[in-house]
């Protein structure tokens, strides 16, 4: 069972939440800088992220990469499977959070 | 379900006034106004202002401007709030400013690159330019630093000097401002030694230039010694509290030069309390000190190890001295005491010889050019030494003296002779006086038993092949002869030939 604490909660335009592990989150850079800065951010108490731009078939797709790309780190070969229609956004998307 | 990609686009003046705001909340809570610490909301808002300033089409893209009003926004702080509070205080408030400042301004550039994060990714990359960070430090290197740092040098240096006459000062408040000297060089040390190192160290020296001075004139040896010692241990001190590591080695080195390099002759001949007078009354603990302190400097301890071996010298032949003289006042009356006068005098030198030897264990740490010093100094005094025993011998041989007496004292004798370890020095001696020993030590009436134990003496300090040549003997005259052959031989070939 994951902690509460151990967890970040990614909300998309349409506002549906995505909630995952601290872990995942942090292969994003943008989302690692805000995360862990030493000023005090209030989503670091909160642990909630709010994505405006993003809708939430993109956002469904963004964290999917976050844990596949934790796994594929520790060595297991996977496959990540992309819909051609949705690269363009999801490349955009991995930009703005220079994943 | 697509996004919708018509985005407004947004006008740089437009964007601006978003950044602006949170550039102000920012200098607001560094400032101590009341603020609402930034939430994520506002940072996600500040970053995607960036984010599509910078990747519209060309004519709107506006990472160069951006990039230029990041850098102002920090000048305009700097120059409108930072610099006049700095100017307006001084010595340890002014410090102490600064470091308030310099933790804010670091603040800031973390959080303004934060947001302006997207820039350093790709535009700065693509235009060679440095990092927001680097940015941000540069601004308050040549504004702020650059104006303050002669003043921040003088004020610390006298801190320091403030110390040095035993004040209290915020020791905590010198290494913050030392760090950011350290800090501001970006990677290298060149600024911590320019702008402030060199300083200090020059100010260091003229301190104890002055200080050495005065003490020279009013203090005994070991009292300068003393103080030389506790002012070496405070400045370590000191590296360890606040200065930078790498001093360490060159601010001990200003100290070691200004207290003891230039005043070493001058100390150690100090007439009543110099090396020479410590010697004479034992005081161990000084000693010590001496070689603590002079084996820091580069050749040093040479002086130290001269006058050792002169004192030992002079106090040597002063005892050989004694005993010729005593000998020869003695000479008309009891004959008897010649034996016990010669003794004396053996046991003396032993004495001289146990205590030098103390000193140079315990005192100088069996350094090895006191070792040698010893050595030297015995080589000396042995010259004379074995020419007075000779005479000595010579003038008791009259007499009868006992077994013991000759068996002590050839065993004493064969212990100095251990010091004479140049063989030529040996054979030399052997060859003017080598009759007149080996008559006397035959002349007594018992041939075998003294003989033996001296020469057991002899074969266990000296050169073996001397002594095995001696061994050979059976009768007097044998023994006469061998022992005047090597006496006139040059060496170890004639030795081995008189042996076969």
């Amino acid at each position: 069972m994951v902690r509460k604490e151990d967890t970040v909660r990614l909300i998309s335009a349409e506002g549906y939440e995505f909630v995952i592990e601290r872990e995942a989150a942090l292969v994003s850079n943008t989302l690692k800088n805000m995360l862990t800065s030493t000023g005090s951010f209030t989503e670091t108490q909160l642990g909630e992220v709010r994505f405006p731009e993003i809708s939430a078939p993109i956002l469904e797709k963004v964290c999917q990469y976050f844990y596949w790309s934790l796994q594929f780190a520790s060595g297991k070969e996977t496959e990540f499977h992309i819909d051609p229609e949705m690269t363009l956004e999801l490349m955009m998307a991995a930009n703005y959070l220079h994943t | 379900m697509t996004m919708n990609r018509e985005r407004e686009v947004i006008e740089l003046e437009q964007g601006w006034a978003v950044m602006q705001k949170g550039i102000t909340k920012l200098k607001n809570l560094l400032e101590g106004v009341p603020e609402q610490q930034f939430n994520s909301k506002e940072y996600i808002m500040f970053y995607k202002t960036i984010y599509k300033m910078c990747t519209q089409k060309p004519l709107q893209d506006y990472s160069q401007q951006l990039y230029d009003r990041y850098r102002e926004s920090f000048e305009e702080y700097i120059n409108s709030t930072v610099l006049p509070a700095l100017r307006e205080k001084h010595d340890e408030f002014m410090l102490r400013e600064l470091v308030m400042r310099w933790d804010n301004h670091k603040i800031m550039v973390r959080w303004l690159s934060r947001f302006f994060n997207y820039l350093d990714r790709y535009f700065i990359a693509r235009k060679s330019l440095p990092a927001l960070g680097e940015v941000g430090l540069m601004c308050f290197r040549d504004l702020v630093y650059a104006e303050m740092k002669t003043n921040v040098k003088d004020a610390v240096i006298t801190l320091i000097d403030r110390e040095r006459e035993g004040e209290q000062i915020d020791r905590a408040l010198l290494k913050s401002v030392l760090g950011i000297f350290v800090e501001i060089g970006m990677g290298n040390m060149d600024v911590y030694e320019t702008d402030f190192e060199g300083f200090m160290l020059q100010d260091t020296a003229a301190y104890y230039s002055h200080k050495a001075a005065s003490w020279i004139e009013e203090d005994s040896c070991p009292d300068y010694m003393l103080k030389a010692e506790e002012c070496l241990k405070r400045e370590k001190e000191r590296v360890g509290h606040y200065l930078h590591a790498s001093s360490e080695q060159k601010l001990l080195e200003k100290v070691q030069h200004e207290l003891l390099t230039k005043y070493e002759n001058h100390l150690l001949e100090k007439e009543h309390s110099g090396c020479d007078a410590l010697l004479r009354d034992d005081k161990v603990e000084d000693l010590s000190r001496m070689y603590r302190l002079f084996c820091r400097i580069s050749r040093g301890l040479e002086p130290v190890a001269a006058i050792f071996r002169q004192h030992v010298t002079d106090e040597g032949i002063m005892l050989v001295k004694q005993a010729a003289d005593a000998a020869s006042s003695n000479k008309g009356e009891k004959k008897d005491s010649v034996g016990a006068q010669e003794q004396a005098f053996v046991c003396n030198v032993n004495e001289l010889h146990d205590k030098c030897l103390l000193y140079v264990s315990e005192c100088f740490l069996n350094d090895s050019l006191f070792h040698e010093a010893l050595k030297e100094a015995f080589c000396n005094i042995s010259e004379e030494l074995l020419v007075t025993v000779f005479d000595l011998l010579k003038k008791g041989g009259s007499v009868k003296l006992s077994d013991e007496a000759i068996e002590d004292t050839s065993e004493k004798v064969g212990e100095l002779l251990a010091y004479i370890g140049d063989q030529d020095l040996f054979a030399k001696l052997w060859r003017i006086d080598g009759d007149t020993l080996a008559s006397s030590l035959t002349s007594s009436s018992n041939e075998g038993v003294p003989q033996h134990s001296s020469l057991q003496q002899l074969r266990d300090e000296s050169d073996p092949s001397i002594v095995v040549a001696l061994m050979g003997t059976t009768t007097t005259e044998d023994f006469f002869t061998r022992v005047t052959t090597l006496g006139r031989g040059s060496g170890k070939d004639s030795q081995l030939e008189s042996h076969e």
